[in-house]
Protein backbone atom coordinates (compact mmCIF):
# COMPACT_ATOMS: atom_id res chain seq x y z
CA UNK A 1 0.00 0.00 0.00
CA UNK A 2 1.02 3.66 0.32
CA UNK A 3 4.13 4.47 2.31
CA UNK A 4 4.28 7.60 4.46
CA UNK A 5 6.13 9.73 1.84
CA UNK A 6 3.76 8.50 -0.90
CA UNK A 7 0.82 9.52 1.19
CA UNK A 8 2.37 12.94 1.76
CA UNK A 9 2.92 13.26 -1.99
CA UNK A 10 -0.74 12.44 -2.58
CA UNK A 11 -1.87 15.12 -0.13
CA UNK A 12 0.43 17.75 -1.61
CA UNK A 13 -0.76 16.88 -5.10
CA UNK A 14 -4.43 17.23 -4.13
CA UNK A 15 -3.77 20.46 -2.27
CA UNK A 16 -1.78 21.85 -5.16
CA UNK A 17 -4.47 20.92 -7.68
CA UNK A 18 -7.28 22.32 -5.56
CA UNK A 19 -5.48 25.60 -4.82
CA UNK A 20 -4.45 26.06 -8.42
CA UNK A 21 -7.96 25.34 -9.72
CA UNK A 22 -9.55 27.78 -7.31
CA UNK A 23 -7.11 30.56 -8.20
CA UNK A 24 -7.53 29.86 -11.91
CA UNK A 25 -11.33 29.97 -11.71
CA UNK A 26 -11.16 33.33 -9.96
CA UNK A 27 -8.61 34.87 -12.31
CA UNK A 28 -9.83 33.01 -15.38
CA UNK A 29 -13.37 34.38 -15.12
CA UNK A 30 -12.63 38.03 -15.91
CA UNK A 31 -9.95 37.02 -18.41
CA UNK A 32 -12.25 34.61 -20.25
CA UNK A 33 -15.08 37.15 -20.14
CA UNK A 34 -12.86 39.78 -21.66
CA UNK A 35 -11.70 37.39 -24.38
CA UNK A 36 -15.28 36.32 -25.16
CA UNK A 37 -16.63 39.84 -25.43
CA UNK A 38 -13.84 42.14 -26.57
CA UNK A 39 -13.32 43.39 -30.07
CA UNK A 40 -9.79 44.53 -29.21
CA UNK A 41 -6.96 43.67 -31.56
CA UNK A 42 -4.97 42.51 -28.58
CA UNK A 43 -7.25 39.53 -28.23
CA UNK A 44 -5.39 37.22 -30.60
CA UNK A 45 -2.07 37.97 -28.95
CA UNK A 46 -3.44 37.29 -25.47
CA UNK A 47 -5.12 34.10 -26.66
CA UNK A 48 -1.83 32.91 -28.12
CA UNK A 49 0.01 33.63 -24.85
CA UNK A 50 -2.60 31.74 -22.86
CA UNK A 51 -2.39 28.77 -25.22
CA UNK A 52 1.44 28.61 -25.05
CA UNK A 53 1.53 26.00 -22.26
CA UNK A 54 -0.38 23.66 -24.59
CA UNK A 55 2.56 23.47 -26.97
CA UNK A 56 5.66 24.38 -24.97
CA UNK A 57 7.62 21.63 -23.26
CA UNK A 58 6.92 22.07 -19.53
CA UNK A 59 10.67 22.23 -18.93
CA UNK A 60 10.87 25.46 -20.94
CA UNK A 61 8.22 27.05 -18.76
CA UNK A 62 9.89 25.66 -15.63
CA UNK A 63 13.28 26.96 -16.74
CA UNK A 64 12.08 30.53 -17.18
CA UNK A 65 10.14 30.42 -13.94
CA UNK A 66 13.25 29.22 -12.14
CA UNK A 67 15.18 32.15 -13.58
CA UNK A 68 12.41 34.52 -12.48
CA UNK A 69 12.44 33.05 -8.98
CA UNK A 70 16.22 33.52 -8.58
CA UNK A 71 17.29 36.43 -6.35
CA UNK A 72 18.11 38.50 -9.49
CA UNK A 73 14.91 37.54 -11.31
CA UNK A 74 11.82 39.80 -11.26
CA UNK A 75 9.79 37.54 -8.98
CA UNK A 76 12.72 36.65 -6.71
CA UNK A 77 13.67 40.32 -6.33
CA UNK A 78 10.08 41.26 -5.48
CA UNK A 79 9.63 38.55 -2.85
CA UNK A 80 13.00 39.45 -1.35
CA UNK A 81 12.07 43.15 -1.22
CA UNK A 82 8.82 42.26 0.52
CA UNK A 83 10.68 40.09 2.97
CA UNK A 84 8.97 36.92 1.75
CA UNK A 85 10.70 33.58 1.36
CA UNK A 86 11.87 32.59 -2.10
CA UNK A 87 9.29 30.95 -4.37
CA UNK A 88 11.79 28.43 -5.72
CA UNK A 89 11.43 24.96 -4.20
CA UNK A 90 8.32 26.02 -2.29
CA UNK A 91 4.66 25.04 -2.43
CA UNK A 92 3.55 28.52 -3.56
CA UNK A 93 6.15 28.41 -6.31
CA UNK A 94 4.48 25.22 -7.47
CA UNK A 95 1.07 26.90 -7.33
CA UNK A 96 2.29 29.74 -9.55
CA UNK A 97 3.92 27.33 -12.00
CA UNK A 98 0.83 25.12 -12.11
CA UNK A 99 -1.46 28.10 -12.57
CA UNK A 100 0.46 29.19 -15.66
CA UNK A 101 0.75 25.62 -16.90
CA UNK A 102 -3.00 24.87 -16.52
CA UNK A 103 -4.25 28.32 -17.53
CA UNK A 104 -5.53 27.34 -21.00
CA UNK A 105 -7.40 24.38 -19.57
CA UNK A 106 -9.49 26.72 -17.44
CA UNK A 107 -9.70 29.83 -19.61
CA UNK A 108 -10.67 28.13 -22.86
CA UNK A 109 -13.77 26.27 -21.59
CA UNK A 110 -14.92 29.40 -19.79
CA UNK A 111 -14.34 31.53 -22.86
CA UNK A 112 -16.26 29.10 -25.09
CA UNK A 113 -19.05 28.96 -22.60
CA UNK A 114 -19.33 32.75 -22.37
CA UNK A 115 -19.13 33.12 -26.14
CA UNK A 116 -21.93 30.61 -26.69
CA UNK A 117 -24.26 32.58 -24.43
CA UNK A 118 -24.83 35.02 -27.23
CA UNK A 119 -25.60 38.61 -26.50
CA UNK A 120 -29.37 38.43 -26.47
CA UNK A 121 -29.88 37.10 -22.95
CA UNK A 122 -27.58 39.77 -21.57
CA UNK A 123 -29.24 42.49 -23.61
CA UNK A 124 -32.63 41.43 -22.31
CA UNK A 125 -31.29 41.58 -18.76
CA UNK A 126 -29.97 45.09 -19.45
CA UNK A 127 -33.32 46.30 -20.75
CA UNK A 128 -34.87 44.93 -17.58
CA UNK A 129 -32.65 47.17 -15.50
CA UNK A 130 -29.76 44.86 -14.59
CA UNK A 131 -26.35 46.52 -14.37
CA UNK A 132 -23.28 44.80 -15.86
CA UNK A 133 -22.17 42.89 -12.75
CA UNK A 134 -25.77 41.97 -11.97
CA UNK A 135 -26.19 40.68 -15.54
CA UNK A 136 -23.10 38.54 -15.16
CA UNK A 137 -24.15 37.06 -11.83
CA UNK A 138 -27.84 36.58 -12.59
CA UNK A 139 -27.63 35.46 -16.21
CA UNK A 140 -24.16 34.62 -17.50
CA UNK A 141 -22.97 32.66 -14.48
CA UNK A 142 -25.93 30.29 -14.11
CA UNK A 143 -25.98 29.70 -17.86
CA UNK A 144 -22.26 28.84 -17.83
CA UNK A 145 -22.47 26.07 -15.25
CA UNK A 146 -21.18 23.46 -17.67
CA UNK A 147 -18.29 25.68 -18.66
CA UNK A 148 -17.29 26.06 -15.03
CA UNK A 149 -17.56 22.34 -14.37
CA UNK A 150 -15.42 21.56 -17.41
CA UNK A 151 -12.89 24.25 -16.53
CA UNK A 152 -12.61 23.10 -12.92
CA UNK A 153 -12.26 19.44 -13.80
CA UNK A 154 -9.74 20.00 -16.58
CA UNK A 155 -7.71 22.44 -14.51
CA UNK A 156 -7.67 20.05 -11.56
CA UNK A 157 -6.88 16.95 -13.59
CA UNK A 158 -4.19 18.66 -15.62
CA UNK A 159 -2.46 19.92 -12.48
CA UNK A 160 -2.57 16.41 -11.01
CA UNK A 161 -0.51 15.10 -13.88
CA UNK A 162 2.07 17.85 -13.98
CA UNK A 163 5.69 16.76 -14.02
CA UNK A 164 8.14 18.90 -15.93
CA UNK A 165 7.37 22.28 -14.42
CA UNK A 166 7.32 20.86 -10.91
CA UNK A 167 10.60 19.13 -11.40
CA UNK A 168 12.25 22.33 -12.59
CA UNK A 169 10.96 24.71 -9.96
CA UNK A 170 9.90 22.53 -7.06
CA UNK A 171 12.59 19.99 -6.96
CA UNK A 172 11.73 16.85 -5.14
CA UNK A 173 11.48 17.60 -1.46
CA UNK A 174 9.40 14.86 0.19
CA UNK A 175 6.60 16.28 2.30
CA UNK A 176 7.03 19.73 0.80
CA UNK A 177 7.21 19.78 -2.96
CA UNK A 178 7.20 16.13 -3.94
CA UNK A 179 4.04 15.44 -5.96
CA UNK A 180 2.64 12.12 -7.20
CA UNK A 181 4.07 12.18 -10.69
CA UNK A 182 7.55 12.72 -9.30
CA UNK A 183 7.07 10.09 -6.62
CA UNK A 184 6.18 7.62 -9.39
CA UNK A 185 9.31 8.58 -11.29
CA UNK A 186 11.42 8.04 -8.14
CA UNK A 187 9.91 4.62 -7.55
CA UNK A 188 10.64 3.57 -11.11
CA UNK A 189 14.21 4.86 -10.86
CA UNK A 190 14.60 2.79 -7.70
CA UNK A 191 12.99 -0.23 -9.45
CA UNK A 192 10.13 -0.20 -6.91
CA UNK A 193 7.58 -1.14 -9.55
CA UNK A 194 5.00 -2.33 -7.08
CA UNK A 195 4.76 1.07 -5.36
CA UNK A 196 4.90 2.85 -8.71
CA UNK A 197 1.91 0.72 -9.80
CA UNK A 198 -0.19 1.79 -6.84
CA UNK A 199 0.31 5.45 -7.57
CA UNK A 200 0.19 5.18 -11.35
CA UNK A 201 -2.96 3.05 -11.45
CA UNK A 202 -4.57 5.29 -8.86
CA UNK A 203 -3.86 8.38 -10.93
CA UNK A 204 -5.09 6.66 -14.09
CA UNK A 205 -8.36 5.61 -12.50
CA UNK A 206 -8.87 8.98 -10.87
CA UNK A 207 -8.32 10.85 -14.15
CA UNK A 208 -10.67 8.53 -15.99
CA UNK A 209 -13.44 8.98 -13.42
CA UNK A 210 -13.08 12.73 -13.47
CA UNK A 211 -13.31 12.87 -17.26
CA UNK A 212 -16.23 10.44 -17.28
CA UNK A 213 -17.99 12.79 -14.93
CA UNK A 214 -17.72 15.80 -17.24
CA UNK A 215 -18.64 13.91 -20.37
CA UNK A 216 -21.73 12.40 -18.80
CA UNK A 217 -22.72 15.73 -17.25
CA UNK A 218 -22.18 17.35 -20.62
CA UNK A 219 -24.39 14.79 -22.29
CA UNK A 220 -27.16 15.25 -19.77
CA UNK A 221 -26.87 19.00 -20.19
CA UNK A 222 -27.19 18.77 -23.96
CA UNK A 223 -30.15 16.42 -23.69
CA UNK A 224 -31.78 18.89 -21.35
CA UNK A 225 -31.23 21.71 -23.78
CA UNK A 226 -32.61 19.91 -26.81
CA UNK A 227 -35.75 18.40 -25.31
CA UNK B 1 -43.54 63.15 -27.74
CA UNK B 2 -40.85 60.82 -28.90
CA UNK B 3 -38.30 62.71 -30.95
CA UNK B 4 -35.45 60.89 -32.59
CA UNK B 5 -32.56 61.92 -34.80
CA UNK B 6 -30.28 58.92 -34.95
CA UNK B 7 -27.26 57.95 -36.98
CA UNK B 8 -25.44 54.68 -36.89
CA UNK B 9 -22.82 53.33 -39.27
CA UNK B 10 -22.20 49.64 -39.60
CA UNK B 11 -19.78 48.05 -42.04
CA UNK B 12 -22.56 47.10 -44.46
CA UNK B 13 -25.35 49.39 -43.40
CA UNK B 14 -26.10 52.96 -42.50
CA UNK B 15 -29.01 54.15 -40.38
CA UNK B 16 -29.84 57.84 -40.64
CA UNK B 17 -33.30 58.70 -39.38
CA UNK B 18 -35.21 61.62 -38.02
CA UNK B 19 -38.83 61.59 -36.90
CA UNK B 20 -41.16 62.50 -34.11
CA UNK B 21 -44.29 60.66 -33.06
CA UNK B 22 -46.78 61.19 -30.23
CA UNK B 23 -45.69 59.86 -26.85
CA UNK B 24 -48.58 57.45 -26.65
CA UNK B 25 -50.27 54.81 -28.74
CA UNK B 26 -48.73 52.26 -31.07
CA UNK B 27 -46.20 53.41 -33.63
CA UNK B 28 -45.55 50.82 -36.30
CA UNK B 29 -42.08 50.82 -37.86
CA UNK B 30 -42.81 49.40 -41.26
CA UNK B 31 -40.61 48.48 -44.19
CA UNK B 32 -39.15 45.59 -46.17
CA UNK B 33 -36.64 43.19 -44.63
CA UNK B 34 -33.18 44.64 -44.36
CA UNK B 35 -34.34 48.26 -44.26
CA UNK B 36 -33.01 48.76 -40.73
CA UNK B 37 -36.14 48.31 -38.62
CA UNK B 38 -34.48 46.12 -36.05
CA UNK B 39 -31.38 48.32 -35.97
CA UNK B 40 -33.57 51.36 -35.34
CA UNK B 41 -35.29 49.57 -32.48
CA UNK B 42 -31.96 48.52 -31.00
CA UNK B 43 -30.67 52.08 -31.28
CA UNK B 44 -33.74 53.37 -29.44
CA UNK B 45 -33.28 50.73 -26.74
CA UNK B 46 -29.64 51.78 -26.34
CA UNK B 47 -28.28 48.41 -27.43
CA UNK B 48 -26.29 49.97 -30.28
CA UNK B 49 -23.74 51.90 -28.30
CA UNK B 50 -22.25 53.66 -31.31
CA UNK B 51 -25.47 55.49 -32.14
CA UNK B 52 -25.11 59.26 -32.37
CA UNK B 53 -27.71 62.00 -32.52
CA UNK B 54 -30.48 62.71 -30.08
CA UNK B 55 -33.41 60.87 -28.62
CA UNK B 56 -35.96 62.06 -26.15
CA UNK B 57 -38.90 60.07 -24.86
CA UNK B 58 -41.69 62.02 -23.19
CA UNK B 59 -39.31 64.65 -21.88
CA UNK B 60 -36.49 62.32 -20.88
CA UNK B 61 -33.24 62.77 -22.78
CA UNK B 62 -31.91 59.29 -23.64
CA UNK B 63 -29.28 60.45 -26.06
CA UNK B 64 -27.98 63.91 -26.80
CA UNK B 65 -25.61 66.62 -25.72
CA UNK B 66 -25.72 65.44 -22.13
CA UNK B 67 -24.50 62.01 -23.18
CA UNK B 68 -25.92 58.57 -23.56
CA UNK B 69 -28.13 56.95 -21.00
CA UNK B 70 -27.22 53.30 -20.42
CA UNK B 71 -29.70 50.64 -21.49
CA UNK B 72 -30.44 49.61 -17.92
CA UNK B 73 -31.35 53.18 -17.02
CA UNK B 74 -33.70 53.81 -19.93
CA UNK B 75 -36.48 51.61 -18.62
CA UNK B 76 -37.36 50.27 -22.01
CA UNK B 77 -39.24 47.01 -22.41
CA UNK B 78 -38.20 44.89 -25.36
CA UNK B 79 -39.92 41.89 -26.89
CA UNK B 80 -37.52 40.36 -29.38
CA UNK B 81 -38.36 38.51 -32.57
CA UNK B 82 -37.18 35.18 -31.20
CA UNK B 83 -38.34 34.31 -27.71
CA UNK B 84 -35.69 35.41 -25.25
CA UNK B 85 -36.74 34.07 -21.87
CA UNK B 86 -34.00 33.18 -19.42
CA UNK B 87 -33.80 29.38 -19.69
CA UNK B 88 -32.54 28.91 -16.13
CA UNK B 89 -35.48 30.70 -14.54
CA UNK B 90 -39.10 29.65 -14.20
CA UNK B 91 -41.82 31.64 -15.90
CA UNK B 92 -42.57 33.40 -12.64
CA UNK B 93 -38.90 34.26 -12.02
CA UNK B 94 -38.67 35.50 -15.59
CA UNK B 95 -41.72 37.69 -15.10
CA UNK B 96 -40.32 39.27 -11.96
CA UNK B 97 -36.71 39.69 -13.15
CA UNK B 98 -37.12 43.33 -14.13
CA UNK B 99 -39.71 44.18 -11.50
CA UNK B 100 -37.37 43.07 -8.70
CA UNK B 101 -34.80 45.54 -9.98
CA UNK B 102 -37.09 48.57 -9.91
CA UNK B 103 -35.90 51.04 -7.32
CA UNK B 104 -39.48 51.83 -6.55
CA UNK B 105 -42.71 50.55 -7.95
CA UNK B 106 -44.38 53.71 -9.13
CA UNK B 107 -47.32 52.31 -11.01
CA UNK B 108 -48.83 49.48 -9.06
CA UNK B 109 -49.55 47.28 -12.05
CA UNK B 110 -51.63 44.46 -10.72
CA UNK B 111 -49.25 41.59 -11.32
CA UNK B 112 -51.97 38.98 -11.07
CA UNK B 113 -54.27 40.90 -13.34
CA UNK B 114 -51.58 41.21 -15.98
CA UNK B 115 -50.74 37.53 -15.71
CA UNK B 116 -54.40 36.69 -16.11
CA UNK B 117 -54.94 38.93 -19.10
CA UNK B 118 -51.90 37.42 -20.82
CA UNK B 119 -53.35 33.98 -20.08
CA UNK B 120 -50.14 32.66 -18.55
CA UNK B 121 -51.28 31.89 -15.02
CA UNK B 122 -50.98 28.14 -15.57
CA UNK B 123 -47.35 28.41 -16.69
CA UNK B 124 -45.85 30.18 -13.71
CA UNK B 125 -43.90 27.27 -12.26
CA UNK B 126 -42.68 25.88 -15.56
CA UNK B 127 -39.37 26.51 -17.28
CA UNK B 128 -39.34 28.19 -20.72
CA UNK B 129 -38.05 25.02 -22.40
CA UNK B 130 -41.45 23.35 -22.70
CA UNK B 131 -43.50 26.39 -23.65
CA UNK B 132 -44.91 27.03 -27.12
CA UNK B 133 -43.69 30.01 -29.13
CA UNK B 134 -46.85 31.97 -28.41
CA UNK B 135 -46.61 31.28 -24.68
CA UNK B 136 -42.99 32.39 -24.63
CA UNK B 137 -43.84 35.67 -26.33
CA UNK B 138 -46.69 36.34 -23.92
CA UNK B 139 -44.37 35.74 -20.97
CA UNK B 140 -41.73 37.99 -22.57
CA UNK B 141 -44.35 40.72 -22.97
CA UNK B 142 -45.45 40.32 -19.35
CA UNK B 143 -41.85 40.42 -18.17
CA UNK B 144 -41.23 43.65 -20.08
CA UNK B 145 -44.43 45.30 -18.79
CA UNK B 146 -43.92 44.34 -15.16
CA UNK B 147 -40.65 46.29 -15.22
CA UNK B 148 -42.82 49.37 -15.80
CA UNK B 149 -41.15 50.57 -18.99
CA UNK B 150 -41.38 54.12 -20.29
CA UNK B 151 -41.44 52.72 -23.81
CA UNK B 152 -42.25 49.27 -25.10
CA UNK B 153 -40.36 48.01 -28.15
CA UNK B 154 -41.60 44.98 -30.06
CA UNK B 155 -39.52 43.51 -32.86
CA UNK B 156 -41.77 41.42 -35.09
CA UNK B 157 -43.03 39.49 -32.08
CA UNK B 158 -45.32 37.34 -34.22
CA UNK B 159 -42.93 36.36 -36.97
CA UNK B 160 -41.48 33.28 -35.27
CA UNK B 161 -44.93 31.84 -34.55
CA UNK B 162 -47.09 29.45 -36.53
CA UNK B 163 -50.28 30.73 -38.18
CA UNK B 164 -52.54 29.65 -35.34
CA UNK B 165 -50.70 31.15 -32.40
CA UNK B 166 -49.97 34.22 -34.49
CA UNK B 167 -53.69 34.86 -34.90
CA UNK B 168 -54.29 34.36 -31.20
CA UNK B 169 -51.47 36.58 -30.01
CA UNK B 170 -52.52 39.18 -32.55
CA UNK B 171 -56.02 39.52 -31.14
CA UNK B 172 -54.56 39.62 -27.65
CA UNK B 173 -52.15 42.40 -28.66
CA UNK B 174 -54.93 44.31 -30.32
CA UNK B 175 -56.90 44.50 -27.08
CA UNK B 176 -53.85 44.86 -24.92
CA UNK B 177 -51.74 47.51 -26.60
CA UNK B 178 -54.68 49.91 -26.68
CA UNK B 179 -55.28 49.49 -22.96
CA UNK B 180 -51.77 50.00 -21.61
CA UNK B 181 -50.73 53.56 -21.13
CA UNK B 182 -47.22 53.10 -22.49
CA UNK B 183 -46.03 54.19 -25.93
CA UNK B 184 -45.22 51.21 -28.13
CA UNK B 185 -42.88 50.87 -31.10
CA UNK B 186 -43.88 47.88 -33.13
CA UNK B 187 -41.58 46.69 -35.88
CA UNK B 188 -43.21 44.69 -38.65
CA UNK B 189 -43.19 44.02 -42.35
CA UNK B 190 -46.82 42.92 -42.39
CA UNK B 191 -49.35 45.48 -43.57
CA UNK B 192 -52.04 43.52 -41.77
CA UNK B 193 -50.31 44.04 -38.43
CA UNK B 194 -49.90 47.73 -39.23
CA UNK B 195 -53.56 48.10 -40.11
CA UNK B 196 -54.71 46.27 -37.01
CA UNK B 197 -52.41 47.71 -34.38
CA UNK B 198 -50.92 51.00 -35.37
CA UNK B 199 -51.94 54.54 -34.55
CA UNK B 200 -48.82 56.05 -36.07
CA UNK B 201 -46.54 54.87 -38.77
CA UNK B 202 -42.83 55.29 -39.46
CA UNK B 203 -41.91 54.07 -42.91
CA UNK B 204 -38.35 52.92 -43.33
CA UNK B 205 -36.37 52.12 -46.47
CA UNK B 206 -32.60 51.61 -46.74
CA UNK B 207 -31.98 52.97 -43.29
CA UNK B 208 -33.92 56.19 -43.87
CA UNK B 209 -37.36 57.35 -42.87
CA UNK B 210 -39.42 57.90 -46.01
CA UNK B 211 -42.60 59.00 -44.26
CA UNK B 212 -44.01 59.23 -40.75
CA UNK B 213 -47.17 60.44 -39.05
CA UNK B 214 -50.65 59.30 -38.05
CA UNK B 215 -51.53 56.09 -39.84
CA UNK B 216 -54.36 57.53 -41.95
CA UNK B 217 -52.12 60.33 -43.22
CA UNK B 218 -49.23 58.07 -44.15
CA UNK B 219 -51.40 55.36 -45.61
CA UNK B 220 -53.55 57.85 -47.50
CA UNK B 221 -50.80 59.95 -49.07
CA UNK B 222 -51.19 59.34 -52.80
CA UNK B 223 -47.60 60.29 -53.52
CA UNK B 224 -46.20 58.61 -50.44
CA UNK B 225 -43.76 55.73 -50.42
CA UNK B 226 -46.38 53.35 -49.12
CA UNK B 227 -48.84 54.15 -51.89
CA UNK B 228 -46.21 53.49 -54.51
CA UNK B 229 -45.38 50.11 -53.07
CA UNK B 230 -47.30 46.94 -53.72
CA UNK B 231 -48.63 46.97 -50.20
CA UNK B 232 -50.63 50.20 -50.56
CA UNK B 233 -53.86 49.87 -48.67
CA UNK B 234 -56.63 51.79 -46.92
CA UNK B 235 -58.12 51.21 -43.51
CA UNK B 236 -61.83 51.83 -43.05
CA UNK B 237 -63.59 51.57 -39.75
CA UNK B 238 -67.16 50.41 -39.34
CA UNK B 239 -69.49 48.24 -37.35
CA UNK B 240 -71.06 44.88 -37.98
CA UNK B 241 -74.45 45.71 -39.52
CA UNK B 242 -77.69 44.71 -37.83
CA UNK B 243 -79.06 42.98 -40.89
CA UNK B 244 -76.94 40.36 -42.60
CA UNK B 245 -77.26 38.66 -45.98
CA UNK B 246 -76.77 34.90 -46.21
CA UNK B 247 -73.10 33.81 -46.37
CA UNK B 248 -71.93 37.40 -46.08
CA UNK B 249 -70.79 39.71 -43.36
CA UNK B 250 -72.09 43.23 -43.77
CA UNK B 251 -70.14 46.09 -42.29
CA UNK B 252 -71.83 49.42 -41.87
CA UNK B 253 -69.29 52.18 -42.49
CA UNK B 254 -71.72 55.02 -41.89
CA UNK B 255 -73.51 57.40 -44.28
CA UNK B 256 -75.28 54.55 -45.98
CA UNK B 257 -72.11 52.74 -47.01
CA UNK B 258 -72.27 49.03 -46.33
CA UNK B 259 -69.42 46.77 -47.37
CA UNK B 260 -69.98 43.06 -47.86
CA UNK B 261 -67.46 40.31 -47.46
CA UNK B 262 -67.73 36.55 -47.57
CA UNK B 263 -68.51 35.06 -44.19
CA UNK B 264 -65.54 32.89 -43.30
CA UNK B 265 -66.89 32.38 -39.79
CA UNK B 266 -67.23 28.66 -40.34
CA UNK B 267 -63.46 28.62 -40.89
CA UNK B 268 -62.27 30.95 -38.19
CA UNK B 269 -64.90 30.00 -35.63
CA UNK B 270 -65.45 33.65 -34.81
CA UNK B 271 -68.95 35.06 -34.67
CA UNK B 272 -69.44 38.76 -34.94
CA UNK B 273 -71.95 40.61 -32.81
CA UNK B 274 -74.00 43.26 -34.57
CA UNK B 275 -72.82 46.70 -33.54
CA UNK B 276 -69.24 45.69 -32.67
CA UNK B 277 -66.57 47.92 -34.16
CA UNK B 278 -64.26 46.46 -36.81
CA UNK B 279 -61.48 47.65 -39.09
CA UNK B 280 -61.37 46.74 -42.75
CA UNK B 281 -58.27 46.71 -44.86
CA UNK B 282 -58.66 47.24 -48.58
CA UNK B 283 -55.66 46.91 -50.84
CA UNK B 284 -55.31 49.67 -53.40
CA UNK B 285 -54.74 47.14 -56.18
CA UNK B 286 -58.07 45.44 -55.36
CA UNK B 287 -60.03 48.59 -56.19
CA UNK B 288 -60.93 49.52 -59.76
CA UNK B 289 -62.98 52.34 -61.24
CA UNK B 290 -65.97 52.50 -63.59
CA UNK B 291 -67.57 55.61 -65.00
CA UNK B 292 -70.97 53.93 -65.12
CA UNK B 293 -72.49 51.59 -62.60
CA UNK B 294 -71.82 48.01 -63.67
CA UNK B 295 -74.70 45.56 -63.39
CA UNK B 296 -74.79 41.86 -62.72
CA UNK B 297 -71.21 41.70 -61.48
CA UNK B 298 -69.69 39.09 -59.19
CA UNK B 299 -67.98 41.89 -57.33
CA UNK B 300 -69.83 42.44 -54.08
CA UNK B 301 -68.96 46.00 -53.39
CA UNK B 302 -69.63 48.61 -56.02
CA UNK B 303 -70.03 52.03 -54.51
CA UNK B 304 -70.42 55.57 -55.81
CA UNK B 305 -67.39 57.71 -55.04
CA UNK B 306 -65.74 60.98 -55.95
CA UNK B 307 -62.13 61.33 -57.02
CA UNK B 308 -60.47 63.38 -54.29
CA UNK B 309 -56.86 63.32 -55.44
CA UNK B 310 -54.66 61.90 -58.14
CA UNK B 311 -51.02 61.11 -57.61
CA UNK B 312 -48.92 63.79 -59.29
CA UNK B 313 -46.93 61.24 -61.26
CA UNK B 314 -47.54 57.74 -62.49
CA UNK B 315 -45.18 55.21 -60.94
CA UNK B 316 -44.25 52.02 -62.77
CA UNK B 317 -47.14 52.53 -65.17
CA UNK B 318 -49.78 52.89 -62.48
CA UNK B 319 -51.25 55.79 -60.70
CA UNK B 320 -52.69 55.99 -57.21
CA UNK B 321 -56.10 57.65 -56.94
CA UNK B 322 -57.71 58.71 -53.72
CA UNK B 323 -61.47 58.36 -53.62
CA UNK B 324 -63.93 59.78 -51.19
CA UNK B 325 -66.97 57.76 -50.26
CA UNK B 326 -69.21 59.48 -47.73
CA UNK B 327 -66.34 60.98 -45.80
CA UNK B 328 -64.16 57.86 -45.95
CA UNK B 329 -60.99 57.74 -47.97
CA UNK B 330 -60.10 54.86 -50.18
CA UNK B 331 -56.98 54.43 -52.29
CA UNK B 332 -57.06 52.66 -55.59
CA UNK B 333 -54.26 51.87 -57.95
CA UNK B 334 -55.04 51.76 -61.64
CA UNK B 335 -53.01 51.78 -64.79
CA UNK B 336 -51.86 55.08 -66.18
CA UNK B 337 -53.44 54.03 -69.47
CA UNK B 338 -56.88 53.90 -67.79
CA UNK B 339 -56.35 57.27 -66.15
CA UNK B 340 -55.74 58.79 -69.58
CA UNK B 341 -58.31 56.72 -71.40
CA UNK B 342 -61.14 57.47 -68.94
CA UNK B 343 -59.94 61.07 -68.58
CA UNK B 344 -60.09 60.88 -64.82
CA UNK B 345 -59.85 64.13 -62.93
CA UNK B 346 -60.39 65.43 -59.42
CA UNK B 347 -64.03 65.96 -58.51
CA UNK B 348 -65.32 63.40 -60.99
CA UNK B 349 -68.01 60.95 -59.87
CA UNK B 350 -67.14 57.32 -60.43
CA UNK B 351 -68.03 53.88 -59.18
CA UNK B 352 -65.45 52.03 -57.11
CA UNK B 353 -65.42 48.28 -57.55
CA UNK B 354 -63.83 46.66 -54.57
CA UNK B 355 -62.71 43.17 -55.39
CA UNK B 356 -61.77 42.12 -51.92
CA UNK B 357 -62.14 43.45 -48.41
CA UNK B 358 -60.52 41.90 -45.41
CA UNK B 359 -61.76 42.10 -41.92
CA UNK B 360 -58.81 42.68 -39.61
Amino acid sequence: MLSQPDFAALLITLRLAATTTLILLLLGTPLAWWLATTRSRLRSAIEAVIALPLVLPPTVLGFYLLLAFSPDGPIGATTAALGLPSMAFSFWGLVLGSAIYSLPFVVQPLQNSFASLGRMQLEVAATLGARPLDRFVSVALPLSKMGYLTAAVLGFAHTLGEFGVVLMIGGNIPGETQVLSIAIYDHVEALEYNQAHWLAAGLLLCSFLVLLMIYSANRRFHLMKTT
Amino acid sequence: MIEATLQLSKPDFKLDVSFSVPGRGVTAVFGPSGCGKTTLLRAIAGLETETTGSLSVNGQQWLGASGRRAVEQRRVGVVFQVPSLFPHLTVQENLLYGRKRLTKVTKPIETNELIASLEIEKLLLRYPKGLSGGEKQRVALGRALLAEPKLLLMDEPLSALDQDSRGKLMSLLERFLQEIDIPVFYVTHSSEEVARLADNLVLLANGRVTDHGPIQDVVGAVDGELSRSDTAFSVIEGQIAATQLPDLISVDCGAGIVLQLPDAASLSGITYQPGSGVRLRIRARDVSLCLEQPHRSSILNILPAVIAELAAQPYNGSRVVKLELAGKQLLCKISEYSVQHLELRVGQSVFAQIKSVSLI
